[in-house]
């Protein structure tokens, strides 16, 4: 099975499982709150 | 043979080989990031129209709709739409990591231009390349950077990287007397946090470069994000579509300068990417900040600034300068030695394995080596997309006028030979040695 024929529900799983994923997820929500601080 | 414990007495030829290539490599991805300081250090150049009164927003949206143009356009020209649908077909799972990147910058970028109009550039420029100090630590805490390095190669990176910090620091004091301060604090959390966003953005770069997708593929999805993220970001601020399209509209002369300078930042920024994937996120990332260090000759030298100051300033200045190049100049001699290069394969390994990327790829790609066995080629939509791109800029060139700021086209041409000597020479390496990959 090649990468691009893996089932996408299992992709993003794999994503979702991936600790290093959530790092920046959080960094991006955290500089969203200060933009609309700032604003 | 075990890589990790090889002795340097039982190296093959093979091996010998994959070291030379290894050095050529890491001598490519340090040019690529000294060339991407000198190109990310013109583009901050129209940030310079927050001080003539246009709204951040507005001037962020702009040069992203510009980094828009560039990022498909040059991936388009340099190696054609099929390459990145085949680097796509074998790493499907990165697109969603190249929007989150694309989502990181947008948003760091706009906090960058309420930083620029709260404390000035001088100041903002050296809080927020304190992505760089981040960025190593991501590199060493995450993809095992530095790991296998013997004390001389910490101490040269992370020593390097703190001097450059010192000599941002010094040069923001220098300049701090000429900077406006609308609203100190605010311009100070603006850039530091835009540092962080900045710092993270390069989990998803390294990931994708240790998975094997080529840097014009990564900028390519990069790109949706950051387009549709500075989107939100405007509609939000501005109060609505409506009073966006009017603000736009009522600075529409000045439109072509903004995305101008998207367009020269994301060269800049290609050439970082390379820098990332070749040299690493602990290299790569500080050598591309001494965009400072051509920030500020833009800033002396083409838009008249630090005129008349004093002899301290000057001092100041010239010394924080020096310092700053001190500690690009260390970092470049702390080059990744096999040991090193070896833990990065077998983390890229690991990479390879979890999302079910086939390894041969994965190692071809992260020594620069073209896989798949056919070249891959252009089409009518390559050049559809490029000249969509050129008409787009020729169309809002067209409407532009030069803004009513201090502007010396001597200097300014100089300044423009050195990067296109830069670009030049730094793209015929990549090409000759990695086809881009």
């Amino acid at each position: 099975m090649t990468p691009a024929s893996k089932p996408r529900v299992g992709r993003s799983l794999l994503i979702l499982s991936d600790v290093q994923f959530w790092i920046p997820v959080g960094v991006l929500a955290g500089g969203l709150l200060v933009l609309g601080w700032i604003h | 043979m075990d890589p990790l414990t090889a002795r340097r007495g039982d190296s093959t030829p093979s091996d010998q080989a994959s070291g030379g290539r290894l050095r050529t490599l890491q001598t490519i991805g340090i040019f690529c990031g000294l060339t991407a300081g000198a190109w990310l250090g013109a583009a901050e150049a129209p940030t310079k129209l927050v001080t003539i009164g246009i709204s951040p927003v507005v001037v962020s949206l702009a040069m992203v709709v510009g980094v828009f143009v560039a990022r498909w356009s040059l991936p388009a020209l340099i190696q054609g739409t099929s390459y990145i649908a085949a680097d796509l077909r074998q790493a499907p799972h990165l697109i969603v990591w190249a929007i989150l990147a694309g989502c990181l910058w947008a948003t760091a970028n706009t906090l960058t231009i309420f930083a620029v109009r709260d404390v000035g550039l001088s100041i903002a420029f050296p809080l927020w390349n304190s992505n760089s100090l981040l960025g190593i630590l991501w590199g060493i805490v995450l993809f095992d950077e530095l790991r296998g390095a013997d004390w001389r190669h910490w101490l040269g990176v992370v020593g390097g990287a703190l001097l450059m910090f010192v000599g941002a620091m010094t040069l923001a004091l220098a300049s701090s007397a000429q900077a406006p301060a609308h609203d100190a604090l605010r311009g100070v959390i603006a850039a530091l946090a835009a540092g962080v966003l900045w710092g993270t953005m390069y989990i998803p770069y390294r990931k994708a470069y240790l998975t094997g997708m080529g840097p014009l593929s990564f900028i390519t999805f990069f790109t949706i994000g950051e387009l549709g993220m500075m989107t939100a970001i405007a509609v939000w601020l501005s109060g609505g579509v409506a009073p966006l399209m009017h603000q736009l509209s009522n600075v529409s002369a000045v439109l072509f300068w903004l995305m101008l300078g998207g367009f020269v930042w994301v060269v800049g920024d290609l050439f970082q990417q390379y820098a990332v994937k070749y040299a690493g996120v602990t290299r790569g990332i500080p050598l591309s900040n001494t965009n400072q260090l051509w920030g500020l000759l833009w800033g002396i030298l083409v838009f008249g600034e630090l005129q008349g100051g004093t002899q301290s300033l000057y001092v100041k200045v010239i010394g924080g300068s020096i310092v700053m190049a001190l500690g690009a100049l260390v970092i470049a001699l702390s080059s990744v030695k096999p040991g090193e290069h070896e833990r990065w394969k077998a983390r890229a390994a690991r990479e390879a394995e979890r999302y079910g990327v086939d390894s041969e790829f994965t190692r071809a790609r992260v020594e620069g080596l073209t896989t798949g066995g056919v070249a891959p080629k252009r089409s009518w939509v390559d050049w559809a997309i490029v000249s969509a791109a050129t008409m787009t800029l020729a169309g809002f060139g067209l409407l532009a006028r030069t803004p009513d700021i201090p502007f010396r086209w001597e200097s300014c041409a100089v300044l423009l030979g050195a990067l296109l000597v830069a670009l030049v020479g730094c793209g015929l390496a990549l090409w000759r040695v990695t086809k881009f990959n």
